[in-house]
């Protein structure tokens, strides 16, 4: 029994761990690179989801629909002033990952001129958890379970069926080729970010309703990170699938060995991983392209 | 101890970690985020060496930095041969464990509340020799065989690989350097500082540590060391803009990324050379005047 | 090469400038605080209580016709940039005294820079070490003016024994040196009481789904969980114990006192805290009217300590003047000075309060219920 209410409470907290993975999982995808800002982003437009909409007493639907767009349309601006001039001009991919942490810096920087280090709590959006059977299963897991499930097959379906989609996986594949075929790199590559920090601004919110909102949270961004190395890095389904394995993993380790040592063996883990397999559970060996 | 004395050997001391980035980032291109974890490392061991067990400095100091490289060695050995993204997800993770085995330890450690009673013997003086002497040293790996092969590693793995250089070997040369330096920056901050807590060592200190070598110029060691003043003085001089000065600092940096990627000074580096003509010029201007 | 070397002046001509601006004039008080950082909503009240009684001091013809100046420096949480700014206080910026932060760290870390210098730091970190020596001697400038961590926790511990608590879990922040600073003290007091502190559990930073950590609490089926951490853990704990079925009573430090109760969006009943100041007093309720007419902030119990030490300062300027090494020696012979947090004496074996009252509150829904005063001792 008790191992099932762990089991819930790792599914709970993967199913969060999936959103900031697929979205981080996105961009590696396209541009091959980790974004840092990602999580600075779904601080970014939790809080405007709560000054905008949940401050003002509007319900859960418009605080997620303020994020979405936020992250949405921070994301684009960022993939303007940060990571542009450097796919244009050829540089080196190693300054995306200076570019996206300084973006994080940028965007937290923002948030903190706002709200100072004080942290809020969106209004409670869910009554009392259900009691089924010994178990408790929180209302707000079961919502944010499911529309984290629907949102991350709207996905799916888009990169496999659309005509977007294909295009996306072109450019993942071959930047170069795909704009000899007549695909509009820069739009494409626009549009894997639009979709990106709309999930980041989902799973900000979601992170919001459970764990409260302050400025250093996406730092929890980390996770979605090594969620997507253990699901193979660039790998959409991966990602997902790291995502559970690591929020059950870590309940398992902390209802055993506590929370102390859980980093610690996390680490042991990761190298283990990495050692045994270290393309991931879904993913192809991306080899540094010449 | 006079304000600029103090703000000075605190920029010295991170320019000693700094040019230990340098040769990880700059010149091997590799990203790691638990490099203040290896501080951590050099910082706790010399102090807990020197408080705990009356060590005297000249054994405890380098006893933490060969530690340092042993870890460094074990955390480097599995992850030098794989994509470059995982060496900064390695290093971050093993960051985050470090700083747990810190708060773990609360009877070596201290624990949460630090590591208190560290004598303070780190000196402008000293803090400005080793910085010297570290600079001096990374400025001839740089130019030495290793140090090609650790800048043709960066530019070009594949290539680097069919020239028949060993790349995981020269990557876990790199990685070493830069472990063993940092963690002697850590013995010098525990000794100036007197006081060290877990908190210090997150990977957002490594991540600024990363910034400033790109800031400067990926292969410039003068710049890398150029923009340790400039961004750590930085705050300093922006104090009145209280809460505008992170958002700066980001906006700085963003363009020169955008619009000077290589850096403040790209791939120049100060010489001797430069040096000596800097103190020649009334000669060279007179000999322009002939021509 | 140029826009660097013209970078480098200016660095210097700023720098140049601080030093010019610290003659005489106004006494100047350093006001120590994290203003941005991680605990900035403790530093920015008690930066609030400490500006509120200069302006007040300052209104009323200030200290024998001189103003005092407020400089504030921002510690951002971090003890690096917390040593920079004392330095600059203590050397460039000519401060008489330094108001200190209420966090232990920064505490810790300033202590020994202090030795250096004459200047008293007023701080308020509960943590004992950051007053006394490993040698249990005090460090000559660090002063506290609350009550210590195992002063509290005997409050706490005390009341809890006395209220028939006998099973007792704990949820404790090894990651951060307030919330271990608490815990032992209250394990030891009460299990000297004959109370059963059936389960300790730690957690980190990094987590913040407690649930399957409190689990082995509920399993031991506690009638008291204490829970001594940072106000933003603390309601994720709450709420998260309390999602999962316990009913029993939380105790808490003084970051469950309001603003807890708004922050926490549901009835807090069950829940106790002790705090530095009686929200039902008058005098108190006075002031925190005036400061949110004034200021628009809600005054909370940081606040008032900031407040009862800079008046603890002024009346110390006007004795002994404001040579920092005088102030240092008067700070420390401080007696049965009625403040709003209580009658403050300095113990000068320890630099910390003697027989500072506490208050132990209950919350009735989400509405503070006074219940008992206790001294520490």
């Amino acid at each position: 029994m008790q191992i099932l209410q762990y089991l819930i409470n790792g599914i709970a907290l993967g199913s969060v761990y999936a959103l900031i993975a697929t979205g981080f999982s996105l961009i590696f995808n396209v541009l091959k690179f980790s974004n840092f800002s990602h999580g600075a982003l779904m601080t970014l437009s939790a809080f405007s989801g709560y000054f905008i909409a949940a401050g003002n007493g509007w319900g859960l639907v418009p605080t997620i629909l303020v994020s979405v767009l936020t992250g949405a349309a921070v994301s684009l601006f960022g993939e303007f002033v940060a990571f542009r001039r450097i796919l244009t001009h050829n540089t080196s991919p190693v300054y995306f990952f200076v570019s996206s942490i300084t973006l994080g810096t940028l965007y937290e920087g923002i948030v903190v001129l706002k709200v100072g280090a004080n942290f809020y709590n969106y209004p409670r959006f869910f009554g009392k958890p259900y009691r089924i059977a010994g178990l408790f299963v929180a209302r707000s897991d079961i919502i944010i379970f499911c529309i984290s499930a629907a949102a991350l097959l709207l996905l799916a379906y888009m990169i496999r069926k659309t005509k977007t989609g294909r295009a996306l996986r072109s450019v993942s594949f071959d930047r170069d080729t795909a704009s000899l075929m007549g695909i509009n790199v820069t739009r494409t590559i626009q549009f894997a970010f639009i979709v990106s920090g709309a999930l980041a601004g989902l799973a900000g919110v979601f992170l919001g309703i459970n764990y409260t909102l302050y400025p250093t949270m996406g730092s929890i961004v980390v996770k979605g990170f090594i969620a997507s190395v253990i699901g193979g890095l660039g790998s959409l389904p991966g990602a997902i699938i790291g995502a559970m394995l690591l929020g059950i993993l870590e309940t398992t380790l902390i209802s055993i060995i506590g929370s102390g040592y859980a980093p610690v063996f996390t680490f042991v883990i990761m190298l283990v991983f990495l050692l045994v397999r270290p393309r991931g559970i879904a993913g192809s060996n991306i080899q540094e392209k010449a | 101890m006079s304000l600029y004395s103090h703000i000075l050997t605190q920029i010295l001391i991170t320019v000693v970690s700094v040019s230990g980035v340098f040769v990880l980032t700059g010149m091997t291109g590799m990203f790691s985020l638990g490099q203040a974890a290896f501080m951590a490392i050099g910082a706790y061991t010399s102090g807990i060496l020197v408080t705990k067990l009356a060590m005297p400095i000249i054994v405890a100091w380098p006893a933490a930095v060969l530690l340092a490289v042993l870890v460094g060695l074990i955390v480097g050995l599995p992850t030098v041969r794989l994509r470059r993204d995982y060496i900064s997800l390695v290093t971050l993770g093993f960051g985050e464990a470090i700083t747990a085995l810190l708060n773990r330890a609360t009877t070596i450690t201290g624990g949460a509340s630090g590591l208190t009673g560290i004598p303070k013997r780190t000196t402008l003086l000293i803090a400005f020799v080793s910085a010297a002497a570290v600079v001096t040293l990374i400025s001839f790996f740089k130019s030495s065989k290793y140090g090609r092969q650790c800048i043709a590693v960066r530019s070009d793995e594949l290539a680097a690989k069919s020239m028949g250089i060993n790349v995981p070997r020269v990557k876990m040369i790199a990685f070493l350097i830069s472990v063993a330096v940092t963690a002697y920056g850590g013995c010098l901050y525990a000794f100036y500082t007197a006081y060290v807590d877990p908190t210090l060592f997150g990977w957002q200190r490594s991540a600024e540590w990363i910034i400033m070598v790109f800031f400067g110029g990926v292969n410039s060691l003068t710049g890398s060391i150029l923009s340790t003043f400039v961004l750590s003085g930085l705050p300093e001089v922006l104090r009145f803009l209280q809460s505008y000065r992170a958002i700066i600092y980001a906006v700085l940096v963003l363009l020169v990324i955008n619009f000077r990627p290589s850096g403040m000074l790209g791939e120049w580096e100060l010489t001797p050379k430069h040096i000596k003509r800097l103190f020649k010029r009334p000669k060279g201007a007179r000999a322009q005047e002939v021509d | 090469m140029k826009k660097v070397l013209s970078l480098v002046l200016m660095l210097a001509m700023l720098l140049g400038m601080s030093t010019v601006f610290a003659t005489e004039g106004p006494i100047n008080i350093g006001c120590l605080q994290d203003i941005s950082g991680p605990t900035s909503s403790l530093g920015n009240m008690v930066y609030g209580g400490v500006k509120w009684a200069v302006d007040e001091i300052n209104a009323a013809g200030g200290v024998n016709g001189r103003m005092i100046n407020v400089i504030l420096y921002d510690t951002k949480g971090d003890v690096t940039e917390a040593i920079n700014a004392y330095t600059r206080a203590v050397t460039s910026d000519g401060v008489s005294a330094i108001v200190g932060p209420p966090v232990a760290n920064i505490g810790l870390a300033v202590a020994p820079e202090s030795e250096n210098n004459d200047v008293p730091i007023l701080g308020f970190a509960i943590d004992k070490n950051c007053q006394l020596k490993p040698d249990g001697t005090p460090y000559k400038n660090m002063f506290a003016f609350q009550p210590a961590a195992h002063q509290q926790s005997a409050i706490m511990g005390e009341f809890a024994i006395k209220n028939g608590f006998t099973k007792f879990g704990v949820v404790y922040n090894e990651g951060n040196a307030y919330s271990v600073s608490l815990q032992a003290p209250f394990i030891e007091t009460v299990t000297a009481g004959g109370a059963e502190v059936a389960q300790v559990v730690t957690y980190t930073k990094n987590d913040k789904d407690f649930r399957t950590l409190l689990q082995p609490i509920l399993n031991a089926d506690v009638e008291a969980v204490f829970i001594p951490n940072y106000t933003q853990e603390l309601i994720l704990i709450a709420q998260q114990i309390r999602s999962m079925g316990f009913e029993g009573a939380l105790i808490c430090g003084l970051d469950a006192c309001p603003p807890f109760n708004t922050l926490f969006g549901e009835p807090a009943d069950g829940i106790y805290f002790i705090n530095n100041i009686d929200g039902t007093e008058p005098a108190i309720i006075d002031m925190v009217n005036n400061v949110k007419t004034a200021t628009g902030i809600d005054a909370t119990n940081k606040f008032f300590l900031g407040y009862d030490v800079a008046n603890i300062l002024k009346g110390i300027f006007e004795e002994v003047g404001t040579n920092p090494a005088d102030v240092r020696d008067a700070v420390e012979k401080v007696t049965d000075y009625k403040g709003l947090t209580g009658n403050i004496t300095i113990d000068p074996a320890t630099h910390m309060p003697k027989g500072l009252e506490m208050v132990m509150f209950k919350y009735e829904g989400s509405t503070p219920i006074m219940l008992e005063r206790y001294a520490a001792d």
